[in-house]
């Protein structure tokens, strides 16, 4: 009689017992005595780890991962590594100020920067002040978004789908459209240049309200309200009304219900926005700029973008490392905060209902409110815009005041821009280099996103995926003005074969890609997760190799992911300053700085209508996303 | 046609010490249609997909014919599309952008077939479906079952060796499975390929392949014909596992037995004294039978006192609930029951149909005696011992 178990069992058959094997274990004892198996194989580690590599490479997969890997390595990690770099190497021109040849290590950039007489003006002055408009703008937006998220999901107050996708416009707009919006209206004559409407009707506005610290902050919290409105409000639209009830009927009060139930639940959600909107506010360049800069009043974007234009690369380099740091954190804190909620997920439970809650006699004010915060975040700024650019003299409403002169005028009595703005050869000259840089670097992230996402699902070798997904969404913590000075501190000599790119368009495109990636490299994987291994595996089977497997299943499927991952990108970066300000050079001037520069030389009219054309692309260009994804912003939130 | 052989293949995936599948050895015989039967997470998708390719060894090897596909100690592998089999997914996997001709030729094109032949090919495999009407449309435009004809046309089309089928029938609704199952049976007749066929439903398993291999935790429980697994389980996974309504358990065993198990143990030691350390005894439910009057039990069989506490109709058959010795037994029977509840009776059953386990539920120790070698023997020498 055999033993008892499977163990016995086997060694009895490996003795070639087999003639006493029980009929019903007949099969498996024939595959145990087929020819050259009586010795069970036994593969070492050496054969493990040969046959691992032989599958590894058995298609492209893996190379072109590596390939990826590589590029994404040079285009992300070595620029910031180069900063880092910076910062503590001295800097050409600076040898004799420090006394040791450029190259030699030094704390001689962080010392000036963090504990010299002039570290107050350098580094802690701009510092406090980047973080009270980053949390003045975010207590502001926090106040009106938070309610105007629960009044557009969960009552019923009137127009509340309109206002869904109304309240969102200043979303799609770029941030520092309000900020020229607001000194069309509340300039003074401390600078310079034609004057303020206020100002034009003999009212004239004190500093604090027309530049630094106070318009900053509410601009900023205009264009952060939507933040809120989208997250916040997501997470409101999904709350389970059941959950509500349970309490309810438990006997719990309404103070109970809002304060031990929907609160806790819903402050993961809040807090995520906060920060997002908190590392947005870190890197923004253009509001400051415009509204602070009249002022000298400092943020670290703006202090950054003067001790480059300054040459003070060392100095830049410390505060550019102290913006991503702040983004690091504010993401790093988010990523726990997200990590931490999903503990109470409760989404997709069976017969979750979302209830509105109704307003009863406050329908009627609540509806007022919104309508309030549309014409102050949309109306407004954009309507004062297009009138600045069709009057002549500002503020002056009479008739004859108003002209087409600065869209499509010709001989002006300027010194430059003779010509209306549409007809200016400098415009045109900027909207091509704006279409063909961020329209190549867009196709190219969109592109390489998709592969990211291909490979990431794809590869056997994980660690390799892991690297790809980590290295691509690395540039998201790096606020876009501290990558440029990367950038700039990488490519503004020739290292090794690649040659100065300072100054050519090459330097905007490789920017703008690795910049983009995190939005390209996350849609693409999504785009690949959603479409699953089985189409694919489907014609593996059937006998195609992996290049027709690309070329007639992979790409034809994703062909509208494609599309999305470049549209989005485009759309950002045609709104996209910090980038720009600091690598583009005359040559290579795009709708953004051109706009830039117009205002620095007080061609307000002109300033305000390239404006409005980059802010039009950016909402058409919004809009037809939508229309062809059939999505809603709030998924493809962020960009 | 080839046979495919599997030896001590494993699988685990991403560095885990959990084994998805684990030592497994199967034979599946030129012309079979093998069933992968098991609960899920089980390994037998795994199985299925390391045959086709789509999923690599951590260990063994596996072999089409006299050619081996797979083998980590050799570190040969040949990749999915180069070893010609037809795999129909579970998801269907039809390819959205391609029209239902596209999906169905898509083989044939890959290999470069004249379109003549081509079109005759896909036509008469359209048509043996019932699909040719639908050849322009797109997948999303077509149901569930008749995604599921264009995943099985598209893969017959090439007219492979082996076909692979990972729960093709799960998503359809209960007649139209029904015409699949037919449809499949007689595919195989027709083609004389070799079919591996993979499901959790037993019925499946029983109705359509010509051998059954069981598998539990990544583990091959027993390989046989589907007469040999309901009839001769090797162990108590596999009893329990088919049958519906399940197997009747009595637990045995120290600590956990039940009241029924004392008239069980006596009358086992009586008539099969060779039989030590029981684990538990497993009683088909139509092997179990109820009568009112003692005279009438077969002499030799295993009986008791006992009370009917339910009758079920199931639609032209009954199961009866019985209480023995404290203990619930299902009996089903296709004969209308002259019982009512509260009846008091005797349950009874024969030797043959007596299934021993040992006590860690792993062997059926009846099989070890050739207790079921032969009924009859059995019977008399069961017979001759009780009277004794």
């Amino acid at each position: 009689m055999f033993g008892r178990n499977y163990e016995e069992l086997r060694n009895a058959l490996r003795g070639e017992k087999i003639a006493q094997a029980f009929a019903f274990q007949r099969k498996w004892a024939d595959a145990m005595m087929a020819p050259g198996s009586i010795e069970r194989q036994h593969a070492g580690r050496f054969e493990v780890a040969r046959y691992k590599l032989r599958l590894a490479f058995r298609d492209p997969t893996t190379l072109i991962g590596i390939l990826a890997a590589l590029l994404f390595a040079y285009l992300i990690i070595v620029p910031i590594a180069s900063l880092l770099v910076d910062a503590g190497r001295v800097q050409f021109g600076d040898e004799r100020r420090i006394g040791t040849e450029p190259g030699g290590w030094t704390l001689y950039y962080i010392n000036r920067a963090l504990f010299s007489p002039v570290a107050s003006s350098l580094f802690w002055t701009p510092l406090f002040n980047t973080l009270s408009v980053a949390f003045g703008a975010i207590a502001i937006s926090l106040t009106i978004g938070g309610p105007l998220a629960w009044l557009v999901s969960r009552t019923d107050m009137l127009g509340r789908r309109w206002f869904a996708t109304a309240l969102i416009v200043p979303f799609m707009l770029p941030a520092w459209t309000f900020a020229l919006a607001w000194t069309t209206l509340f300039k003074n004559r401390s600078i310079g240049g034609q004057l303020g409407w206020f100002e034009a009707m003999g009212w004239s506005p004190p500093d604090w309200l027309a530049y630094g610290q106070v318009p900053i902050t509410i601009i900023l919290a205009l264009n952060y309200i939507p933040f809120f409105i989208l997250l916040f409000g997501n997470a409101l639209r999904r709350f389970d009304s059941q959950l509500e009830d349970s309490a309810r009927m438990l006997g719990a009060s309404t103070p109970t219900v809002a304060f031990r139930i929907i609160g806790p639940m819903m402050l993961p959600a809040l807090m995520s926005a906060i920060i997002l909107a908190f590392a947005k506010c870190i890197g923004e360049f253009g509001v400051p700029y415009v509204l602070g800069l009249p002022v000298n009043y400092d943020l670290l974007a703006t202090g950054l973008y003067r001790s480059i234009s300054s040459r003070q690369t060392g100095v830049g380099a410390v505060l550019a490392m102290a913006i991503m740091m702040i983004g690091i954190i504010a993401l790093l804190v988010d990523a726990r905060v997200v990590r931490e909620s999903r503990k109470f997920v409760t989404v997709g439970s069976k017969g979750a209902m979302a209830r509105r809650s109704e307003l009863g006699a406050w329908r009627l004010p609540a509806t007022g409110f919104a309508i309030a915060v549309f014409i102050v975040s949309v109306v407004l700024p954009l309507l004062t815009l297009v009138l600045s650019t069709v009057m002549r003299i500002p503020a002056n409403f009479a008739f004859s005041n108003f002209t087409l002169d600065y869209w499509i005028g010709t001989n002006l009595e300027t010194v430059a821009l003779r010509n209306g703005i549409l007809l200016s050869t400098q415009m045109w000259a900027a909207a091509w280099n704006t279409l063909w840089i961020v329209g190549s670097a867009s196709m190219c992230a969109g592109l390489l996103g998709l592969l990211v996402g291909y490979v990431v699902v794809r590869t056997p070798v994980w660690p390799l995926a892991a690297f790809l997904r980590h290295v691509t969404f690395f540039p998201y913590m790096v606020p876009g003005i501290a990558f440029a000075a990367a950038y700039l501190s990488l490519f503004a000599v020739q290292r090794g074969p690649i040659p100065a790119l300072y100054g050519t368009a090459a330097i905007l495109v490789l920017a703008l890609i690795a910049d983009q990636m995190p939005y390209a490299s996350r849609a693409g994987i999504s785009a690949m997760m959603q479409l699953g291994k089985d189409p694919e595996e489907a014609a593996q089977v059937a006998g195609a190799g992996w290049f027709r497997r690309m070329t007639t299943i992979v790409i034809p499927i994703q062909k509208g992911a494609l599309v999305t991952g470049i549209l989005l990108p485009f759309i950002s970066g045609i709104k996209g300053l910090s980038l720009f300000v600091i690598l583009a050079v005359p040559a290579t001037d795009v709708l953004t700085t051109f706009s830039l520069r117009l205002i620095d030389y007080n061609y307000t009219q002109a300033a305000n209508a390239v404006v409005l054309i980059i802010a039009a692309i950016a909402y058409f260009g919004t809009v037809l996303a939508q229309k062809l994804t059939k999505t809603n912003l709030a998924d493809g939130l962020g960009s | 046609m080839p046979k495919i052989t599997l030896r001590n293949a494993e699988k685990s995936y991403g560095g885990t010490a959990i084994k998805a599948v684990r030592d497994l050895n199967l034979e599946i015989g030129d012309g079979e249609f093998m069933c992968l039967l098991g609960p899920s997470g089980c390994g037998k998708t795994t199985t299925l997909r390391m045959i086709s390719g789509l999923e690599h060894l951590s260990g063994g090897q596996i072999s089409v014919g006299d050619k081996v596909v797979d083998c980590v100690a050799s570190g040969s592998f040949i990749s999915p599309e180069k070893r010609g089999m037809g795999l129909v997914f579970q998801s269907y996997a039809l390819w959205p952008h391609m029209t239902i001709e596209r999906n169905t030729d898509f083989g044939l094109r890959l290999r470069k077939v004249p379109k003549a032949e081509r079109q005759a090919r896909v036509d008469k495999v359209m048509k043996t479906l019932g699909i040719e009407k639908y050849r322009d449309r797109y997948p999303s435009q077509l149901s569930g079952g008749q995604q599921q004809r264009v995943a099985l046309a598209r893969m017959l089309a090439v007219n492979p060796d082996v076909l692979l089928l990972d729960e093709p029938l799960s998503n359809l609704d209960a007649r139209l499975r029904l015409e699949m199952r037919a449809e499949l049976k007689r595919i195989h007749e027709e083609f004389k390929t070799t079919i591996v066929f993979v499901t959790h439903d037993q019925w499946e398993a029983m109705t359509l392949a010509t051998s059954i291999a069981v598998m539990s935790e990544g583990e091959l429980q027993q390989v046989g014909t589907p007469n040999e697994i309901y009839e001769q389980p090797a162990n108590r996974f596999v009893a329990e596992f088919v049958g519906s309504p399940p197997i009747n358990i009595v637990e045995m065993g120290e600590g956990k037995a039940e009241p029924l198990s004392g008239l069980v143990k006596s009358y086992l030691s009586k008539a099969f004294p060779q039989i030590d350390a029981i684990g538990s005894v497993g009683l088909r439910p139509e092997a179990l039978g109820f009568v009112q009057d003692a005279a009438e039990v077969p002499q030799g069989a295993m009986e008791g006192g006992a009370q009917v506490t339910g009758v079920l109709p199931t639609g032209g058959s009954w199961i009866i609930e019985l209480r023995a010795h404290d203990t619930k037994l299902f009996l089903t029977t296709h004969k209308p029951p002259v019982v009512a509840e509260g009846d008091q009776g005797f349950f009874f059953v024969r030797p043959e149909a007596i299934h021993v386990f040992d006590s860690h539920g792993k062997r059926n120790v009846s099989a070890d005696i050739q207790l079921r070698g032969d009924a009859e023997t059995t019977a008399k020498t069961a017979k001759a011992r009780l009277s004794a």
